[in-house]
């Protein structure tokens, strides 16, 4: 008897928790309405607190009727997704920068929704592409569907890259911020020869360092703003080389403004301009020696993204950012820089809904809030009360980190999604930014004479959002590996060896063989396809 | 071969047997007689079946053109069409040299390297000494890959790393070791020795642990010295094993180190250090280029394959060890 | 102890101390060249990162700090991938014992026919592998996604240590034992349990040590198949850390905004302590295996 009680206890109790599994698909909230459950991941930020903690979040999936089982990924994850995808083994919603990129949407076509045909259920997306041509543009396929969301997050500078020069060594050897190529060797020459920093020792100043340059091509921080003072325009800090100039696609490792780059860059290396360690240090060590001893700075002229960022606190007074260099005084195009806009502020494929979801309709009411005003807000800086003051009266500002240890760039990706998450910031939305955003901006303000002369409809080559057949892109990826492997072995040697001038023929040669003419051509279509 | 001369020898009771087994039910006979090693032998046999060669069918990918929806078996059938666009790469027969020349060596300095380690800690009288330098010395195999290369470029650096610091004191010029297609390969290889060395020594000490010591005494018997032990027992002891794992390298010949060669790799040492693995991984396969990748992979395995096949034979006719 | 000096010099021939002292000084040598990194990266994981990627920190420690170590064992996942990693690593190296050892004796038998068949049958999967969309679909139907099983079930059997095993078996289990086993009426059972394997202690030191060191690193399993992240082992959760610390330098890069001060002086010592709290278990286990290396096993005596 007693065991059959017990078993039976036993039994009731199993039962109930399978119950109680099943009934978690069809819960209630207090007024009645039904929950829907839905299964998500999200591609965080290593720095990202656990995401239940967020409290927008929360708000946003109670307003959307919904509650997310959320995982998160914060690394590898272009490893996961190949084999999740093939075995059609994917949650209700992907979110993330890029998550699924344009050529799995291609491959598998059919996996996820196609937004098109829901906008009208979609008000805020509908806004952000209606409001926002580039955004519609980078989330299209060649054929009209959307199967990603892109993001606009306005406030992001249109370069990432600014240049800095030490003036406590300006004025200590009485000299001017250099404005051309010829003025900048002579700079960093003086930097060389003279105890700039006052250390009492004239060898331990490093006239010029930029970040490492990997060998697949360019990016922040590289020396390649001084290639734009020959005009052109270099997108993200230059990638593989291609640009826009006059609607025309061009790719600057071939181009004779390169070739006279790579002379001036020689000259700098063999007069021990440029620190030795340019090609093999790696990024830690370049960020190390920003930051001097502490008490002396260690580098003349560099590159980075805001000054207290790039040399630290005690030393970020010293340095000033400085407007693009001319190549000389009787060069006659006017300089250029990278242009970085796009990259900054857009982003596509950010999500993306299983088409194989029970309440498709829920999913995406969901992904409709996340791009809510205010949703979007706290998306990128937090939550309301902690993260950012409601000034009542429909202002905000972001507010300080609660520890005072914290930057403000930490506390950001800690508290929130931040840049990793979807968003529309509305261009009218008043919000005051941190203080850290202030100072990128501002010591952007150099630069911005520059950036406002590029032509963003001729010279801008749109590298985000060109859209490629699958064949096409195959076809880009594997020339490019092939070209870049070419250029960046070139671009080694002749920074240390010189040789450009005897070599620069059958190296443009060699760059036409290996298939620059074919994705030039490639670009060039989808550029023009763009424009229709 | 190998075979019939030990049945003759070990059981000649089953010696007519034998010739039987010979005939169509040879196998089940086989079975029959032998079923306890079959038994023995089962599991892993079925793990290897289940885990292994099941999912094979996905080889075909290198010759079909991927359509995820359709499955691995259903794209388009399209021949060597991802195998001819790697061989007409321009860039094919640099790959190939630059794969060969970092794997050849390291295969060469990196299987002696062991042998010797193994033979000079086994002489280390002192109970101690030789416990603290076994465990010393098989500890860089936990080093992470990033922070070997992390460590290569602070005790490497010109200026102020500890390596061109001795150089300078020794008089030699410093040099820039991970910026030159000079240095390229040695400090690859030198530094992939001083890192797997000592692990790969533990299978030789375990062997030399188990050399019959009556061979040892007999030996000194003979008025052996210390020299002429190592050369005519302990070498002896090793060569079994020393032919298993030479073979075994040989089919290892196109597969340099992914990961640190990727990470040691900069503008100027290219030229050199663009192998077919960190090639591959440009062309930006991992994203979506499935056949390729499965092409170039299936390339390797053919060639390494190849190598074992051949070094199994020569060792099966030269000193009548081999795998199989 | 003088004795014993003396001892030595009158015993051994001047040969022999030849070789002793060049076993002494080459010894010596490789010491040092493998200890110093070994102690580098131990004074690398409590000084200033910055002062160690200028190369300044060489025999000291200098900023000396425990930040590294810190953020490590802060994170309360830790403990559960210390768990995790243990049952998988345990339970997995038993499992791989088990598997491997009888597979091993039985191909070292050279009166089993199909042997050379076998091995190659074997040997051909260390080279060809259908790659990891089939593995994970089949992985999918066998019920081994986010399961523990994954770690232990699919990895049961190394080849290359099966080889080894093997080659291990052949030459040093004398023929004339088995013969002599057989005369006794002993079967291969027997013989590989009551004979063979305590035969072998060097031999499953070795393999067991292969397969335990194979368990502890492994994190593409964990990657690739598991989901749920109570049963990730340790060091996808090292992994997790390690990354989220290599975040501060990611720069602005990343999408702007960086840390300063503190952070970023010390967030590259957790490459270093990393290391460090991942090997320390493992080298604990060490000078247990060892002992079994230390001397030979009297096969004479039994054979005697």
């Amino acid at each position: 008897m007693k065991k059959y009680i017990l078993s039976s206890l036993l039994l009731s109790g199993l039962i109930l928790t399978a119950c109680n599994n099943n009934n978690n698909a069809a819960t209630t909230d207090e007024n009645g309405d039904e929950i829907v459950q839905l299964t998500g991941i999200f591609l965080a930020h290593p720095l990202t607190k656990d995401i239940n903690d967020m409290q927008w979040l929360e708000d946003a999936e109670q307003a959307a009727g919904v509650d997310v089982n959320w995982e998160t990924v914060t690394a590898d994850w272009d490893q996961q997704i190949g084999p999740m995808l093939s075995a059609g083994d994917i949650p209700d919603i992907i979110v993330g920068p890029n998550a699924v990129t344009d050529a799995q949407h291609q491959q598998f076509k059919g996996m996820f929704v196609d937004f098109n045909q829901y906008l009208d259920q979609m008000p805020n997306v509908s806004a952000l592409l209606g409001e926002k041509p580039v955004a519609r543009d980078m989330a299209t396929t060649l054929d009209g569907e959307i199967f990603g969301l892109s993001k606009y997050q306005r406030f992001w500078p249109e370069s990432a890259t600014k240049q800095y020069i030490n003036q406590t060594w300006l004025d200590n050897l009485g000299l001017e911020v250099p404005t051309t190529w010829d003025e900048l060797h002579e700079v960093l020459t003086a930097f060389r020869d003279n105890d700039a920093n006052g250390s009492g020792d004239a060898n331990d100043e490093i006239p010029f360092d930029y970040a490492p340059v990997g060998t697949g091509g360019f990016g922040f921080f590289h020396p390649t703003v001084l290639l734009a003072s020959t005009g052109l325009t270099p997108v993200n800090g230059g990638g593989q080389g291609y640009f826009l100039e006059d609607g025309e696609v061009k790719n600057f490792f071939v181009d004779e403004r390169y070739r006279e780059f790579m002379v001036f860059m020689n000259s700098l290396y063999a007069d021990q301009l440029l620190n030795p360690e340019v090609f093999t240090q790696e990024y830690v060590a370049f960020q190390s020696l920003g930051r001097g001893d502490g008490e002396y700075a260690t580098v003349g002229y560099t590159y980075g993204w805001e000054a207290e960022d790039r040399f630290g606190t005690e030393l970020a007074d010293q340095y000033v950012s400085m407007p693009p260099l001319r190549v000389s005084d009787d060069y006659d195009a006017d300089p250029s820089w990278s242009f970085d806009h796009y990259v900054l502020n857009y982003n596509t494929n950010m999500v993306q809904v299983s088409a194989n979801t029970e309440n498709i309709d829920a999913a995406l009411r969901f992904t409709d809030q996340l791009y809510d005003e205010v949703t979007s807000m706290q998306i990128l800086f937090g939550d309301l009360g902690t993260n950012i003051e409601d000034h009542g009266d429909g202002s905000y500002s972001v507010l300080p980190p609660e520890e005072e240890t914290m930057d403000p760039g930490t506390w950001k990706w800690t508290s929130t999604w931040a840049d990793n998450g979807p968003m529309y910031i509305r261009d009218d939305l008043d919000l005051e930014l941190g203080v850290d955003m202030q100072a990128t901006l501002e010591q952007l303000e150099p630069l911005e004479d520059t950036i406002d002369n590029i032509d963003r409809d001729n010279d801008v080559l749109p590298v985000s959002f060109l859209k490629y057949t699958t064949d096409d892109s195959n076809i880009l990826s594997v020339n490019n590996a092939e070209i870049m492997n070419t250029a960046m072995t070139y671009f080694g040697q002749w920074v240390t060896e010189g040789g450009v001038e005897a070599q620069w023929d059958s190296y443009v040669e060699m760059m036409e063989n290996s298939g620059l003419p074919e994705n030039i051509e490639i670009m060039q279509e989808a550029y023009e396809q763009l424009g229709e | 071969m190998n075979l019939a001369k030990n049945e003759t020898k070990s059981a000649k009771k089953t010696k007519n047997k034998t010739t039987d087994s010979k005939t169509q039910n040879g196998f089940l006979k086989e079975i029959r007689k032998n079923y306890q090693l079959w038994l023995m032998i089962l599991p892993g046999f079925l793990v290897i079946l289940i885990f292994n060669y099941i999912p094979m069918y996905g080889l075909q990918l290198a010759f079909r053109r991927f359509v995820p929806t359709e499955g691995i078996t259903g794209g388009e059938f399209v021949g060597m069409q991802y195998f001819n666009q790697f061989f007409d790469s321009r860039m094919f027969s640099t790959l190939m040299i630059n794969t060969i020349r970092i794997s050849a060596t390291t295969m060469v300095v990196g299987f002696i390297a062991p042998v010797l380690l193994a033979l000079l800690i086994n002489q280390i009288k002192h109970k101690r000494a030789k416990s603290i330098m076994q465990t010393t010395v098989y500890l860089p195999h936990f080093i992470s890959i990033v922070v070997m290369v992390g460590m290569l470029t602070v005790f490497l650096s010109p200026q102020s790393g500890i390596l061109n610091h001795f150089a300078d004191m020794l008089g030699f010029p410093r040099r820039d070791f991970l910026g030159s297609t000079r240095f390229f390969v040695p400090t690859y290889v030198i530094s992939e020795i001083w890192q797997r060395a000592g692990w790969n020594s533990i299978i030789y000490l375990a062997a030399l642990s188990n050399v019959d010591p009556q061979l040892y005494e007999s030996a000194r018997m003979d008025g052996a010295n210390r020299w002429q032990l190592v050369r005519h027992v302990e070498i002896p002891s090793l060569v079994p094993t020393m032919i298993i794992l030479f073979i075994l390298n040989m089919g290892g010949i196109l597969n340099a180190g992914f990961e640190k060669i990727f990470l040691m790799q900069n503008p100027l040492n290219l030229p050199v250090a663009e192998v077919i693995s960190t090639y591959v991984y440009k062309i930006g396969i991992i994203q979506n280029q499935f056949s390729y990748a499965t092409a170039i992979g299936l390339f390797n395995t053919l060639i390494n394959f190849g190598f074992l096949l051949l070094a199994n034979y020569i060792s099966k006719k030269v000193a009548k060890t081999s795998l199989f | 102890m003088m004795t014993a000096i003396k001892k030595y010099f009158s015993k051994t021939s001047t040969a022999d101390i030849l070789f002793d002292f060049l076993v002494a000084v080459l010894s010596l040598m490789v010491f040092i060249i493998i200890a110093y990194p070994i102690y580098f990266v131990i004074i690398a994981s409590v000084s200033d990162s910055r002062l160690v990627t200028r190369g300044l920190v060489t025999l000291f420690p200098r900023g000396f700090s425990l930040y590294g170590y810190e953020q490590i064992f802060q994170d309360t996942r830790i403990w559960i991938g210390y768990m995790n990693t243990m049952i998988y690593t345990i339970g997995g190296t038993f499992i791989n014992l088990l598997v491997t050892l009888p597979a091993a004796y039985a191909l070292s038998r050279k009166d089993m026919r199909g042997r050379n068949f076998l091995t190659f049958f074997f040997a051909f999967t260390m080279f060809f592998n259908g790659g990891i969309i089939p593995t994970y679909l089949l992985f999918r139907d066998l019920g081994l996604i986010d399961s523990r099983w994954v770690f232990v079930i699919p990895t049961a059997l190394n080849v290359f240590n099966l080889i080894i095993a093997r080659t291990f078996f052949e030459h040093s289990i004398p023929n004339s034992l088995y013969e002599a086993a057989e005369l006794d009426g002993c079967t291969h059972f027997q013989f590989f349990l009551k004979v063979a394997l305590p035969l072998s202690k060097a031999l499953i030191s070795v393999i067991g040590l292969y397969y335990l060191v194979q368990h502890w690193n492994n994190f593409f399993t964990g990657l690739i198949f598991i989901r749920d992240y109570s049963k990730q082992p340790l060091q996808i959760v090292l992994r997790d850390i390690l990354i989220s610390n290599q975040a501060f330098q990611g720069g602005a890069g990343a999408g702007g905004g960086d840390i300063g001060g503190y952070a970023q002086q010390y967030a590259e010592q957790i490459k270093y302590a990393v290391i460090i709290v991942s090997t320390l278990p493992i080298l604990a286990v060490y000078p247990f295996l060892q002992k079994y290396f230390e001397k030979g096993v009297m096969i004479g005596s039994i054979k005697g």
